[in-house]
């Protein structure tokens, strides 16, 4: 038995073409398949056509890949049938796809005249820099011109993004934020029946059920397309519908059997989604034909008669046969279309194959991390609200002018900070658990909502992950979304939406699709009377990896009002995704050193002041000689300048204080810069010792440049953060600091001999 | 087998150089001199076989546009049995051609279409006013697009609203349409460009202010006139001046019907377009360009080397691929 399944495949639709006979009578162009049908005859060969270019091109990725000339092999084989939905819906209807949707692709691009989608699609395969959306970075369905986003996920990590766009969609049109989607745009994202069990397909689909609830739009149709099996694992029976048939505020839909049948239901729950502005699950079965991808050998937990069994239900045979049953097309026309699409697809082929491809790291990198330095500062500057409109906005004392101490603090800075953003750019949202009514856990929302509206300022459901789903929706149409995480730990289960979704578009797309965003994050550690690991948390990590994202960590409340400006503008100019991180312990605090001294609090700086990633602060002996540089930031800082003052006093040691501000991208030149000028570098990090923080990487790039003499670190310990006063035994403290200073300052003084 | 593409040229395209080139004696062109009987005009055989080229006949629309499809037919069915001919495009008013050369109207419906809408074009516009149109040239003598010229045509086209249109786009070379008073004003504020000896914008005669809107009475009496053509499926894939394809299998004469006769009259010519589609989902070995003439090699090979095809990137490229054994570009008269 041969197990070049594309050849039986194959063969067995060129010997039903060889032996079907033509109906006895052939229908009009326009005369419906069936009875009460809606498609049409020339409109199911249309299907046909785009299906059998699908199916062509995942015969070409396994024919390439025999000569190692193609990248990718997961096929859309068995999964024709979401042509019908790609045809259904318009070219302005945003869709975020998973990666067998061929059909689909090859459906919409029809309707936009001059789309190339096969040699797109060949582009992507063969990994050209050609390719017009990924330019060789990955092989993904996706369009600026099509309206389709690329996806990598293979997880339903993108359907959080798509409910967030179909939340966003009226809010946009409300605030008069331009995108060029009709007030009836609809949004659809297709997803296999395995990642339907996916915790995010789960969070996605309860927050638009939610939605409904709470009577807002949600215009999403959650397309899945059932070939019962993940990988190798099959679904079991009845599961899908079992679960989403009977789920309130989520109409259902179950297309099967033949295309016109398909049709009739994709159509159906097209147009419940477009009339009703509500959510639909469109339960398309398909198969899978092939395995999983070229790699994933079926045989080996499927038997053969299994296989068999699958083939023989292949849609294009089955769509052929109902086309010539129904006298739509004869047998010798078909024949005469499969001929010409198999060889058109492999010309195409060979030209996708002399197209360049990606050779340089700075070329692979582009679109990644754009800066644009100057636009930034400029966009920093523009609009700036009249005074009579912050007058009117801020009541009769401006946040400038503010002298109560709870308006000088780190929290009370943010919240003034963020209702000028919100009042200089009306396309700004804030959102998250208890940011609206509430003004937030911390207070730093407060009164926005009351301010600025429900429309830009609103209580989110409690889930992190939908949370940042809306950010990306909003983003994709022109929002700019100021998401509040509630605490650092609740973004750990929702961190595939930043690392893998958010911080991957501008790469995937070359640039044509952005996310811009300023996620707020309350977190670190230091809480008095609040304590616990989950309301602490002290790491990072997980964060600093993610290529292209930006890690702002404001310590003092002047800072954190330039920060956040600097930090918007870089999301609107150069389109990056921008974590915020607001040290909790610090919000309310008002003092440094001594109870009742005032200093930390500060006076708010209007806009446009601004602070972009390198800007350091400097602190202590800054225009003078010193014995030890600390570096550090958010808690770090403010515990850095007490042992500063301990380092003086007790110990005659003149100590300059570097604040990062910003912890990716690293201030590297000015980290070096000031570790060459005074020598000895003590690195203080609250987050945990391994890998948590930031002091590896600036204790390695100044091992590595050769730069500072003597170079120590403080961290916290590799624990969770217990509660109560035990905090003091993982945390980092004054006297650890002042200690590691000592030691590296001796071991200097030791080395050269001035003091023993 | 080669995969070919043709491209056919535009009805403006029979020149000096394509006196004699119609037999007389060939069915199709008696068929053609019969039916210019019924328009009571002159026999095309008679116009072909002028001893000089005279411009205010041989340009006039009404007779350039049928011996236009006469000598691209002709040619067409010269083409050489070993080329398999994958997709068909043409450049504006060579779309009645192509229709013909694919067998999506029969012979004597083709030229229907052809003579009627080039007694249309002949039509005024407004009052005596037949309209006019300039050429623009986009790229330089590298052939490389130059943006500040694009930008410069979009403002103009800006300035005008509803005055100056976009007729047809050649990607090295665009038209733009306007009645005849507006032209010496676009004309002025298009930054003047020298390609060779070439100097742009050039007033062009010709197709007076086809694809445009400024066209809408044409495609309306065109409409009332063509309404009983014989339109079917053509027997190859046509690609129209929107990127459009019309396949074998699943086109709608009647759409094409109603796209030919009531939108091309009124709606942006995009050759530039249909030409990259061809190129990038057919995948052809060579480009046959039909007579009359070779106008739309330089055309065609420009926008070869704008898409990269075959890896020709460069004017250099494309003229070293051109002498070498393999030329992309086959023009089938010189």
């Amino acid at each position: 038995m041969t197990w070049d399944r594309v050849a039986i495949v194959e063969r067995q639709l060129d010997t039903y073409l060889e032996r079907a006979e033509p109906a006895a009578r052939r229908l009009g162009l326009d005369a419906p398949l069936s009875g009460a049908g809606g498609l049409t005859a020339v409109g199911a060969i249309r299907l046909f056509e785009d299906q059998l270019t699908s199916r062509q091109l995942d015969v070409a990725a396994r024919e390439l890949k025999k000569t190692n000339r193609s990248f990718y092999t997961i096929a859309s084989a068995g999964h024709e049938n979401n042509a019908v939905v790609g045809a259904r819906l318009r070219v302005d209807d945003p869709a975020f796809l998973h990666y067998r949707s061929g059909g689909f692709m090859m459906a919409r691009a029809r309707q936009l005249p001059g789309s190339t989608p096969m040699l797109d699609t060949l582009l992507g395969i063969v990994a050209s820099s050609d390719d017009p959306i990924s330019q060789g970075r990955h092989k993904v369905w996706g369009s600026r011109a099509l309206w389709v986003p690329p996806q990598t996920s293979t997880i339903a990590s993108h359907l959080p993004k798509a409910m967030g766009l179909a939340f966003s969609l009226a809010r946009a049109k409300r605030l008069g934020v331009e995108n060029g989607l009709p007030p009836d745009a609809i949004v659809a994202c297709t997803f296999g029946d395995a990642s339907a069990n996916h915790a995010t397909a789960i969070a996605a689909i309860n927050t638009a059920r939610y939605t409904v609830r709470l009577g807002l739009p949600m215009p999403l149709l959650l397309v899945c397309e059932d070939n019962g099996t993940g990988i190798s694992v099959p679904t079991p029976d009845g599961w899908i519908a079992g679960t989403f048939a009977d789920q309130e505020h989520l109409a259902y839909f179950h297309a099967d059997g033949e295309m016109d049948d398909v049709w009739d239901v994709v159509g159906a729950a097209v147009d419940h989604v477009r009339k009703q502005r509500q959510p639909a699950f469109l339960h398309l079965r398909t198969i899978r034909l092939w395995g999983h991808a070229g790699s994933d050998a079926e045989h080996t937990y499927r038997t053969p008669a299994e296989i068999a069994a699958t083939e023989a239900d292949d849609p294009l045979l089955r769509n052929a046969r109902r086309l010539v049953d129904s006298g739509a097309a004869d047998p010798e026309m078909l024949r005469d279309l499969v001929r010409e699409t198999r060889d058109r697809v492999m010309a195409v082929a060979e030209e996708a194959l002399r197209r360049p491809r990606l050779q340089t790291t700075e070329e692979v990198i582009a679109p990644m991390a754009p800066s644009h330095p100057d636009l930034v500062a400029l966009r920093a500057t523009l609009p700036l609200a009249s005074p009579d409109e912050r007058s009117a906005s801020f009541g009769s004392t401006l946040p400038e002018d503010a002298t109560a101490p709870t308006s000088r603090t780190l929290a009370g800075s943010l919240n003034a900070a963020l209702a000028d953003e919100l009042l200089r750019r009306p396309e700004l949202v804030v959102f998250g658990e208890d940011v609206g009514r509430k003004g937030g856990v911390y207070n730093v929302t407060n009164g926005l909502q009351r301010r600025f509206g429900q429309a830009r300022v609103f209580d989110t459901l409690l889930d992190e992950t939908s949370i940042l789903g809306i950010a990306q929706g909003a983003a994709h149409i022109g929002l700019l979304p100021v998401p509040e995480i509630q605490y650092l730990a609740y973004l750990h289960n929702a961190l595939d939406q930043i690392r893998g979704e958010a911080a991957s578009l501008q790469f995937f797309s070359s640039g044509q699709f952005r996310n811009p965003m300023v996620v707020r994050v309350a977190g670190l550690a230091y809480q008095k009377g609040f304590g616990g690991h989950f309301h602490n948390d002290n790491s990072i990590g997980a964060l600093r990896d993610i290529p292209g994202l930006v890690i702002a960590a404001p310590s003092r409340g002047d800072d954190a009002v330039r920060m956040l400006r600097g930090a918007v503008a870089m999301a609107i100019e150069d389109g990056r995704v921008v974590i915020f991180l607001e040290p909790i312990a610090l919000y309310h605090e008002k003092d440094l050193h001594a109870t009742g001294d005032a200093g930390w609090l500060s006076d708010y700086t209007p806009p446009p002041a601004v602070l972009v990633p390198g800007e350091i602060g400097l602190h202590g002996a800054v225009d003078e000689d010193a014995d030890v540089l600390l570096v550090s930031y958010a808690n770090g800082l403010r515990l850095s300048l007490q042992a500063a003052r301990r380092l003086t006093e007790d110990h005659d040691l003149r100590v300059r204080v570097l604040d990062l501000r910003w912890l990716n991208p690293l201030p590297t030149d000015s980290i070096r810069a000031h570790a060459a000028d005074v020598g000895t570098v003590v690195v203080v990090d609250e987050c945990r010792t391994t890998g948590a923080g930031v002091a590896d990487a600036i204790i390695a790039d100044l091992a590595e440049s050769r730069t500072g003499k003597r170079l120590a670190s403080v961290r916290a310990v590799d624990s969770f953060v217990p509660l109560g006063p035990a905090t003091a035994a993982v945390l980092v403290g004054v006297d650890h600091i002042v200690a590691a200073a000592v030691r590296a300052v001796g071991r200097r003084r030791h080395a050269t001999g001035a003091r023993s | 087998m080669t995969r070919a593409a043709v491209a056919f040229p535009s009805s403006g395209s029979y020149g000096p150089g394509s006196l004699g080139s119609i037999p007389a004696s060939h069915p199709w062109v008696r068929r053609a001199d019969e039916l210019r009987s019924t328009y009571d005009l002159p026999p095309l055989s008679l116009l072909d076989a002028a001893e000089r080229f005279d411009p205010s006949v041989h340009l006039r629309s009404a007779n350039a546009a049928p011996l236009t499809l006469l000598s691209s037919l002709l040619d067409a069915e010269r083409i050489a049995d070993d080329h398999e001919v994958v997709v068909v495009v043409a450049s504006s008013t060579g779309w009645s051609t192509a229709l013909a050369a694919s067998g999506a109207l029969p012979f004597d419906d083709a030229f229907h279409l052809v003579q009627t809408m080039a007694l249309l074009a002949e039509q005024p516009i407004v009052g005596d006013d037949p309209g006019g149109q300039l050429v623009y040239a986009l790229t330089d003598e590298t052939w490389q697009q130059d943006p500040m010229r694009r930008s410069a045509l979009a403002a103009v086209l800006a300035h005008h609203p509803g005055e100056a249109h976009r007729s047809i786009e050649l990607g090295a070379f665009t038209t733009i349409s306007a009645v005849s008073g507006v032209l010496p004003q676009l004309a002025s504020e298009l930054p003047p460009v020298q390609v060779g000896r070439r100097r742009f914008p050039i007033r062009a005669g010709g197709q007076h202010a086809w694809h445009t809107p400024l066209r809408a009475a044409a495609a309306d009496e065109a409409a009332t006139k063509l309404a009983n053509l014989a339109w079917t499926a053509p027997n190859v894939t046509l690609v129209d001046g929107r990127g459009v394809r019309f396949t074998p299998w699943s086109t709608d004469p009647v759409e094409l019907g109603r796209h030919t006769v009531r939108e091309q009259p009124t709606e942006t010519y995009d050759f530039a377009v249909s030409l990259r589609v061809a190129l990038r989902e057919y995948a052809p070995d060579v480009i046959l360009l039909p007579g009359p003439g070779a106008s739309l090699g330089e055309v065609c090979a420009q926008l070869i080397v704008g898409e990269g095809y075959r890896g020709v990137r460069t004017r250099a490229d494309l003229e070293s691929q051109q002498a070498g054994g393999a030329p992309i570009l086959l023009a089938m008269r010189r």
